[in-house]
């Protein structure tokens, strides 16, 4: 029933630009008279946050043997050399660039100059879909119709949308992410890159139905305990473990990346029933900055 | 440092865009985070909480405005964590007189079968929000999305804590009229 609790929840989807005005209005976004939180209390909040941080990372391990193999298939891997560096676009450095070494993985597709516009919806999540709330909202829900080019689930698993998912999705982070690229972004010698995550279990196949190619593999990284003495916050060690699935299709020049934290298993159903469908544009090299893509870490 | 460059760093997985977000916004989430909870130890863990969930989020979440991402992440966390010990009782905080207030837009006895979907009512909010002068709508919003108390807003305004009431009373009063012509209460 409509109350003022909903009305007062619903208060959440107010666009972005009037809540950065508001808050200008109250003061709370100037700089001066920072907070400086008191040690002990925050440490217990970040030790509480680190365990929740890693009780979202475990999850089942596959201990199989990394097996690349060769031949006539869309997608090329390779282990780089750890001193092997890519320059990767970036406006934030003096040389309008980046030098990035000890990639884990180097993914590359074949040397097409366009690429057709994808768009795809899924046809089977381990979740029902709340409907699309308008906005910017990190709780923005998705429609059963649809189409993307980026799904990501991850904020559909907590705050307002919390009493629509399984219990044991709540405090995982990415359930599942699917994201469509284009081979074109690669055109001269680009390539899609694992930076930190190292792949187990590489599998390639080749879909008839929607006539792709797919390489599947686990991607785990260990990341240390650390503190961070400036805030006093303090993050347990945790294993951070994907699975992924990438779907390419050399004719048309589009990629899908499937990936979550859910197994394999759910992240190959997932892949299986994707509806793709083309948007009619082209894309070529000049629509995208840079040649790189990172699979894991979120930025290209 | 400006949000994409901060934004940046949480992408290169840098611990530093955790300091850098503190630097900047720690005033900003502390205080939505303050005026829904009204408890220090509280508002700072659900401050923390928002900076671990940042870390979980970003990437793959691209915020497009920064600071309104954190407000939101904080407000939810601090609703949360509301709704989690106070679930029983009742009274006293400014978020009980906001939600008060908010009564008077939607009263009681509504049709069971007019359920709202929340996405509808934001649109509408969003909608209404459209129709005021900016001030008001800066009031309008501190006052019911960041729960600011009367005595906050009047300093920020300028205007006495009477005319601030007016102001937001008048405003409500335009929002249940929006909502009714809306179809929607």
């Amino acid at each position: 029933m409509l109350n003022h609790d909903s009305l007062f929840d619903a208060m959440s989807g107010i666009s972005d630009d009037y809540l950065a005005s508001a808050a200008d209005l109250l003061g709370d976004t100037k700089e001066d008279n920072l907070m400086h939180f008191d040690s002990s209390r925050n440490q217990a909040g970040a030790r509480k946050a680190g365990r929740i941080l890693l009780i979202a990372a475990v999850l089942v391990c596959l201990f199989t043997v990394t097996a690349f193999a060769a031949g006539l298939f869309s997608i090329s891997t390779r282990v780089p050399d750890a001193k092997e560096t890519f320059q990767i676009h970036w406006d934030d450095s003096e040389n309008g660039y980046l030098e990035w070494s000890d990639a884990k993985l180097v993914l590359t597709f074949p040397a097409v100059a366009e690429s057709r516009e994808i768009e795809f919806r899924p046809g089977w999540l381990p979740f029902d879909l709340p409907k699309e709330l308008p906005g910017s909202a990190p709780w923005n829900g998705i429609d059963k119709d649809t189409w993307f080019r980026r799904f990501a689930s991850e904020s559909l698993c907590w705050s307002e949308n919390e009493g629509k998912y399984p219990e044991e999705y709540r405090k995982i982070d990415q359930p599942i992410l699917i994201e469509a690229y284009s081979m074109a972004q690669f055109h001269d010698g680009g390539a899609m890159l694992m930076l930190y995550q190292t792949p187990e279990n590489v599998t390639e196949e080749h879909w008839d139905e929607p006539g792709v190619d797919v390489l599947s593999f686990h991607g785990k990284q260990h990341f240390e305990e650390r503190d961070i003495p400036e805030m006093d916050l303090h993050i347990d060690a945790y294993d951070l473990e994907y699975d992924y699935a990438l779907l390419s299709n050399a004719e048309q020049g589009w990629i899908i990346e499937v990936c979550g934290q859910l197994g394999m298993d759910t992240v190959r159903r997932v892949a299986e029933n994707l509806e793709i469908r083309e948007t009619g544009n082209t894309l070529t090299q000049a629509d995208f900055q840079n040649k790189y893509l990172f699979i894991d870490g979120g930025v290209g | 440092m400006d949000d994409e460059a901060i934004l940046n760093l949480y992408r290169l997985r840098q611990t530093a865009a955790l300091t850098e977000t503190e630097a900047k916004y720690g005033r900003l989430c502390f205080c939505v985070a303050d005026r829904i909870l009204n408890s220090r130890e509280d508002a700072e863990e659900c401050v923390n909480d928002t900076w671990l969930h940042a870390w979980n989020a970003i990437p793959p979440e691209k915020p497009k405005l920064f600071s309104a991402w954190l407000s939101r992440v904080t407000r939810n966390l601090a609703l949360s964590r509301l709704r989690e010990t106070h679930a029983a009782k009742r009274g006293g905080s400014e978020v009980d007189l906001v939600l008060d207030e908010l009564a008077e837009c939607i009263p009681g006895g509504t049709d069971p079968q007019r359920v709202l979907e929340a996405n509808e009512l934001a649109e509408a909010v969003n909608r209404f929000l459209a129709t005021l002068k900016p001030l008001e709508r800066d009031a309008f919003v501190a006052r019911y999305f960041y729960a600011a108390s009367l005595a906050e807003l009047s300093a920020r305004t300028g205007w006495t804590v009477g005319k601030t009431k007016t102001v937001l009373r008048r405003a409500r009063l335009k929002l249940q009229t929006y909502l009714k012509e809306e179809g929607l209460c």
